[in-house]
């Protein structure tokens, strides 16, 4: 077998998976994390200056946006149409509606603070460091949230059958495998640029330390082998037709890389440090239906248990969700119209069970996923509660329109039922240990009807800028207007952009 | 069945003003304010929609003769919201929206409104010549409805994703009428013409 360079360096790429790419994307210039990492420096309001602040939805991005504020003296109020804080921060326990339209489900989980359900925001990665500012400085305790881990299984039906391998297992030979018919491959003749042969040693012996080879170039077999599937000829073929790599590169990825972190008893516990602070600003079961921009801010229509009433203020934050949003009725100028129903919402769907006993526990696993090309897609064990009786398991993770709306149209009790049908391949007598179980569907959520905005390349090039920009007074908040969706540092950073600007604004009218 | 009903309880004891204006708010939600339809989430304007056309649709996405084909995500999502619903419950959306005035809306179909006239020849017979409906024929209302709604639906009923269950002697015959029409550029002529209809 001949091998150019080009090829030998796509093979090295392949065997490296996503920390190889993201090298690559160093390399390339991928800038870190854009937008400011630390809250404006907001001039407080000189005496006998008022502004108000009117902030639409309590998730993340309104809470700091809020806090921040009214630090510095301004008069904010915060509307939420639901009857609790958090967005799509939603942690849930035994007694907790789940507010799907249509659908609405009562969680039946005990009543032990170890036995709760991050079914939105769930984990941080270190290097947000806005998120993680704002716990310390809000005394939100944090644990490690075990993101990846080695001992958890691998399955897909179009590999090996569909039996159930350790992810260390299948990383080691997979390893060993490219390794050995690189190291193998690899000839000076075969290379198209000048090549000495220090260099053609040095890099078998990367190969043989990267694969684990033995002296004759031959990948070993681990001693943790589960199964003797990769001892089958065919294996190699397998390999390659499985499409499972991208979860087992997952946790490798630059914002999915160990270590994580969560906060201790639940992710809710990050609104409800504001909420501490906030006080009686946060208005609940308060639904807009109208904004309006005028000449010197913004008028909000607002519907509340006591009717309707109109309330005005110097500048509006909205972090209501765009696809919401584009029903509510508005005078906004007719870009920010175009764009506002122009990113298609995220129909992520996560699902979890109470299980009788941590049965994962038994099988070696501490915390982690386990990936599977079916339906379910992942599976999550809990990094907190080890070795207590009970545990909530996370039974099925999916991301993709097709997975999304497919769940969607299942009963809560189908969706139960289907994810137990296919965790069995990876856990052998797993609906015997489902107690209770809850799905959260979020673009069937009461108040949302959508996950993460889906931005894509093109419509981040035509839209972004357009509707990050206020219109008037009137700012769009949350992750859905940052660089990062669907992460909590995403909504903390929208909610910068715009309180630096207001900033800007203020301190402008004040000297002129 | 049980569940649903505690959750209901609980959903009234925590919130909603009355429950015909919680299962109204629940139609806003999706539909917008004034139910002036949502295009962002493909829910159409339902103002200007006769009473008797709402109550029709909602039972037959309760029956299951809309809302079940696995193309139509929409109708499914619709199906869910009305199986919900409880029998007493049907009528008070339908009322509401009944007496809800049709705007104006903005046009977002381009096509050749004197094919879609001529094409709205037969169309007429059954939903009228200014798209006004007609009850004793069951053909609800077509003008100042959500143009991109209707392309949607005439799609859905040429494609067999509406209109193909027996039971549902309206939506049969409006696929064979959805059938037509010459081709799908057909479609966007016919409501490009209806966009012009008062």
């Amino acid at each position: 077998m001949s091998i150019s360079r080009r090829r030998f360096l796509h093979l090295v790429g392949v065997a490296g998976g996503s920390t190889a790419a993201y090298q690559a994307a160093l390399g390339l210039g991928l800038i870190p994390i854009a937008g400011a990492a630390q809250p404006p420096d907001i001039a407080p309001l000189a005496r006998g200056v008022r502004k108000s602040v009117l902030i639409l939805g309590a998730g993340l991005a309104s809470l700091v946006a809020a806090y921040e504020l009214k630090r510095r003296g301004y008069r904010v109020r915060v509307l939420e149409a639901a009857n609790r804080i958090g967005g799509r921060i939603l942690t849930i326990r035994g007694g907790d509606v789940i507010d799907e339209v249509g659908n609405p489900q009562v969680c039946r989980f005990d009543r032990e603070p170890h036995l709760y359900f991050n079914a939105g925001a769930s984990r941080i990665p270190g290097d947000h460091t806005a998120t993680l500012d704002y716990c310390r400085k809000l005394d939100v305790e944090l644990e490690p949230f075990v993101n990846l881990n080695r001992d958890a299984w691998v399955q897909d039906d179009a590999l090996f059958g569909g039996q159930r391998i350790r992810n260390r297992e299948y990383m080691a030979e997979t390893r060993g495998f490219i390794s050995e018919l690189a190291a193998k491959s690899i000839r000076p003749e075969d290379i198209d640029e000048p090549f000495t042969a220090a260099d053609l040693k040095a890099i078998v012996e990367y190969l043989r330390q990267f694969g684990r080879l033995d002296p004759q170039l031959k990948a070993s077999r681990s001693k943790r082998t589960t199964s003797t599937s990769f001892a089958n000829p065919s294996a190699l073929q397998d390999l390659f037709h499985s499409k499972i790599l991208s979860g087992m590169a997952y946790g490798e990825s630059e914002d999915q890389s160990a270590v994580m972190l969560t906060p201790v008893g639940g992710m809710d516990r990050i609104p409800a440090a504001f909420a501490e602070r906030l006080g009686d600003v946060i208005q609940l079961n308060a639904r807009v239906d109208a904004i309006r921009l005028t000449d010197s801010g913004v008028d909000v229509d607002c519907v509340t248990r006591r009717g309707r009433e109109t309330l005005s203020a110097d500048f509006c934050l909205n972090s209501i969700p765009m696809q919401l949003l584009a029903g509510i009725e508005h005078n906004f100028p007719a870009d920010y119209t175009r764009g506002l129903a122009a990113v298609p919402r995220g129909k992520y769907f996560k699902l979890a069970f109470q299980a009788k006993e941590r049965f994962w526990e038994r099988e070696k696993i501490y915390g982690g996923i386990s990936w599977t090309m079916q339906d379910i897609s992942q599976i999550w064990y809990p990094s907190h509660g080890i070795h207590k009786r009970k545990g909530v398991i996370l039974g099925a993770y999916t991301f993709d329109g097709t997975s999304g709306d497919m769940f969607a149209r299942l009963s809560p009790q189908e969706r139960l039922a289907l994810a137990i049908r296919q965790g069995e391949k990876l856990h052998p007598g797993y609906g015997g240990y489902v107690e209770h179980g809850v799905s959260v569907c979020w673009h069937r959520m009461n108040h949302m009807l959508g996950c993460a905005a889906a931005w894509s390349g093109p419509l981040r090039t035509q839209w972004f800028k357009t509707l990050r920009e206020p219109a008037g007074h009137h700012y769009l908040l949350g992750d859905q207007i940052s660089e990062l969706p669907s992460w909590q540092e995403g909504a903390v950073r929208s909610a910068f952009f715009a309180l630096a600007d207001i900033d800007r604004r203020v301190r402008e009218s004040v000297v002129a | 069945m049980m569940m649903r009903t505690i959750v209901l309880l609980l959903l009234c004891v925590c919130g909603n003003d009355t429950l015909a204006d919680a299962v109204f708010d629940s139609c806003v939600l999706c539909h917008g304010t004034g139910v002036k339809g949502n295009a962002a989430i493909h829910a159409p304007k339902l103002a200007g929609l006769q009473g008797w056309y709402v109550l029709r649709q909602l039972e037959a996405f309760r029956s299951g003769v809309r809302g079940t084909h696995a193309q139509d995500v929409s109708g499914s999502e619709m199906r869910t919201i009305a199986l919900s619903l409880r029998d007493d419950e049907l009528k008070k959306p339908a009322a509401l929206i009944a007496g809800l005035p049709a705007t104006s809306n903005d046009a977002t179909i381009d096509g050749d409104t004197a094919r879609g006239e001529r094409l709205y020849v037969s169309c007429a017979a059954c939903h009228g010549s200014r798209g006004e409906g007609n009850e004793a024929l069951g053909a609800p209302a077509l003008a100042r409805g959500s143009d991109w709604y209707l392309v949607r639906q005439l799609l859905n009923f040429r494609n067999g994703l509406r209109g193909t269950a027996q039971s549902d002697a309206f939506g049969v015959s409006m696929r064979a009428a959805a059938l037509t029409i010459p081709d799908d550029q057909g479609v966007r002529d016919v409501v490009a013409y209806i966009n012009t209809l008062r």
